[in-house]
């Protein structure tokens, strides 16, 4: 078919906007990416845009040498990791009886929860609960109040329920209880919904802010985004770096070495992106029409 | 109702005691089936309970003086008066605005954005550019508001922003974005637009593939051109789902995200930056005034909650209640 002069314009323009659309997306990032890697006198002459300008890699250097951010970094990991594998468990241990039809009060069990999503118990009622708790300065306050997400739970629950009864009652009649259906024939199943959730916990855990901000109070059990944004916010952060000596870091600004802590938060998501898009996708359109 | 009862029929007396016999042994059989499932469950009880429900009745300590010694329970009750002393304080009324402000800004500026792309990038007929765009849009929605805070406090910052460089140039002065009220809204929301507009998409384009193909060829045939074919076709197509994602986010008109404000917040803009979330961490968490803040936590759930269930309603008329 051929297009017709309007479609024509029509579709330069269409390309035209998406193209400025993705450069606004990319522009902020590359632009930061630039900063963190060029040296002070081209920071402060306001040359820098999208390319860094008299290469330098100070401000990493800097950022390694004078900041806590490996010790940040690793307690992210720790953070994300222990948190899927926690949160994962639990959320099958509530999604698995739920979507058994002869589980007991699952109706009511269903709707207790699904309440939770409507009404938050609050900011401070729930830190007066971890803090009675004793969990204060521990990551157990990063684990525990958020274990389950009622959301990731219910989607879950509906996965399973979609899947084929055939071979559960095949499995039955062989003898075979509930955990075993569970580990042998459903999970195995599921696979593709448990990675897609395990995606959506550990994005959560790692991008964890508010959390750590209110619970952690010693600075060496920070995670990236709490360190980061006190770097990022701070008005002297050059005095704060450890071992300060003025010729050393003559050559980095506060904001190169405020956009490396940035970019040092961003490479880890990026590396692992092509996963997230894959996954998110298909997560997101199955909350969707189920949820 | 029907009222009239189908007169039953005559059993067999050996039918009806094996039919009791089948429905004891179904019974038992569902005790047994039901015991290692309430075992597994039992977690998710104690969890539920613990660090949902547990603290939603400690809202109670909004109608108490609470201290840390009487604990939740031994406080004294005060009645009403927390709420009393919050709605006295004119700064109350201001930060309900701020919120309300800038959630109801997010809505209009942000809720038609996915809709308009995903409908150009429906249009995008080169599939590798489309998937560019894709993969490169849904990006910022992975990060969270301290990278995103960190770039819009480097890229508009008074003495060093680049965008400042070159107004200084041709104005001679640098411009206060940050520290102003209009130009902080404006990065606010836009801000918020640029991280979830692009993830914001995928929603609607699944939506518009569902849309029948031979709708837009016999549309072509019949000489409308492409705006036409997206008013007539692909809207309409999509409309259902405008509605239900529409009504959803009045639903959390209540809610403007801590993080985000939290990350861009700065002591010159706080009469309008200062919203419910980070009230409550200031006066709450910061302050020790437990109950004032809790007060104020139970009243914005308790908004939330009649604005989620009214919009529900709403989406029953249109057919769409989610429960």
């Amino acid at each position: 078919m051929k297009a017709s002069y309007g479609d024509k314009v029509f579709y330069a323009v269409n390309y035209t906007v998406l193209t400025i659309i993705a450069l606004t997306c990319l522009f902020p990032l590359v632009h930061i990416a630039a900063l963190s890697l060029s040296d002070s006198s081209a920071i402060m002459s306001g040359l820098v845009t999208i390319w860094p300008k008299g290469w330098s890699l100070e401000a990493y250097g800097a950022l390694l040498q004078g900041t806590n951010i490996l010790g940040a970094f690793k307690n992210s990991l720790i953070i994300t990791l222990v948190g899927v594998v926690l949160s994962m468990l639990l959320t099958t241990l509530a999604a698995y009886p739920l979507s058994r039809k002869y589980f007991y009060a699952r109706k009511s069990f269903t709707l207790l929860m699904v309440f939770t999503m409507l009404f938050g118990a609050g900011m401070i009622p729930t830190y007066l609960v971890v803090k009675s708790l004793g969990l204060i300065d521990t990551y157990f306050a990063l684990w525990l109040p958020g274990l389950i997400s009622t959301y990731n739970m219910l989607v879950m629950k509906s996965f399973f329920e979609n899947l084929p009864e055939e071979l559960q009652e095949a499995a039955r009649i062989d003898g075979c209880g509930e955990i075993k259906i569970l580990a042998r024939i459903i999970l195995p199943l599921s696979l593709p919904m448990l990675a897609t959730l395990s995606l959506f916990y550990g994005v959560q855990y790692w991008n964890a802010f508010m959390n750590v901000l209110i619970y952690i109070n010693e600075s060496d059990k920070y995670n990236l985004s709490v360190l980061v944004q006190q770097m990022v916010q701070s008005q002297s952060v050059m005095q704060e770096l450890s071992d300060f000596q003025p010729e050393d870091i003559q050559n980095i600004t506060p904001q190169s070495i405020k956009s490396a802590g940035v970019m040092v938060m961003v490479i880890p998501m990026l590396l692992v992106y092509p996963f997230l898009q894959k996954y998110f996708v298909k997560g997101v359109l199955i909350g969707s029409i189920k949820g | 109702m029907n009222t009239t009862m189908q007169p039953a029929q005559p059993n067999p007396i050996g039918e009806i005691q094996s039919g009791k016999h089948a429905r004891q042994l179904q019974r038992s059989r569902r005790f047994k089936q039901n015991v290692p499932l309430l075992l597994m469950f039992l977690p998710v009880i104690i969890f539920y309970a613990t660090f949902k429900y547990a603290p939603i009745l400690g809202n109670v300590i909004a109608f108490k003086d609470y201290n840390f010694f009487d604990g939740i329970f031994g406080s004294p009750w005060v009645g009403l008066h927390n709420f009393e002393l919050l709605f006295s304080q004119t700064q109350t009324v201001g930060i309900i605005r701020n919120t309300l402000l800038l959630s109801i800004l997010q809505l209009i500026f942000g809720f038609p954005a996915p809709i308009l792309l995903a409908i150009l990038l429906n249009e995008a007929r080169k599939m590798i550019f489309k998937r560019a765009v894709q993969t490169i849009v849904y990006l910022p929605h992975f990060f969270n508001w301290v990278i995103i805070g960190g770039i819009v406090l480097t890229i508009f910052s008074m003495e060093s922003g680049f965008i400042n460089h070159w107004i200084e140039k041709w104005t001679g002065e640098p411009y206060p974005f940050l520290y102003k009220a209009f130009s902080w809204i404006a990065i606010f929301i836009s801000s918020g637009i640029w991280k979830e507009m692009g993830f914001g998409t995928i929603i609607y384009l699944a939506v518009i593939t569902m849309i029948n193909p031979s709708l837009y060829e016999s549309a072509s045939m019949d000489g409308a051109n492409k705006f036409r074919q997206i008013w007539h076709i692909t809207l309409p197509g999509i409309r259902p789902t405008i509605i239900i994602l529409f009504i959803l986010a009045t639903g959390n008109i209540m809610e403007v995200g801590f993080d985000q404000v939290f990350m861009m917040q700065n002591p010159v803009v706080s009469n309008i930056s200062e919203v419910i979330s980070t009230y409550i961490y200031r006066v709450g968490l910061k302050g020790s005034q437990f109950s004032l803040s809790a007060a104020m936590g139970l009243f914005e759930a308790l908004v939330g909650l009649v604005l989620v269930l009214s919009a529900n309603w709403l989406a029953r008329k249109f057919d769409q209640g989610l429960f």
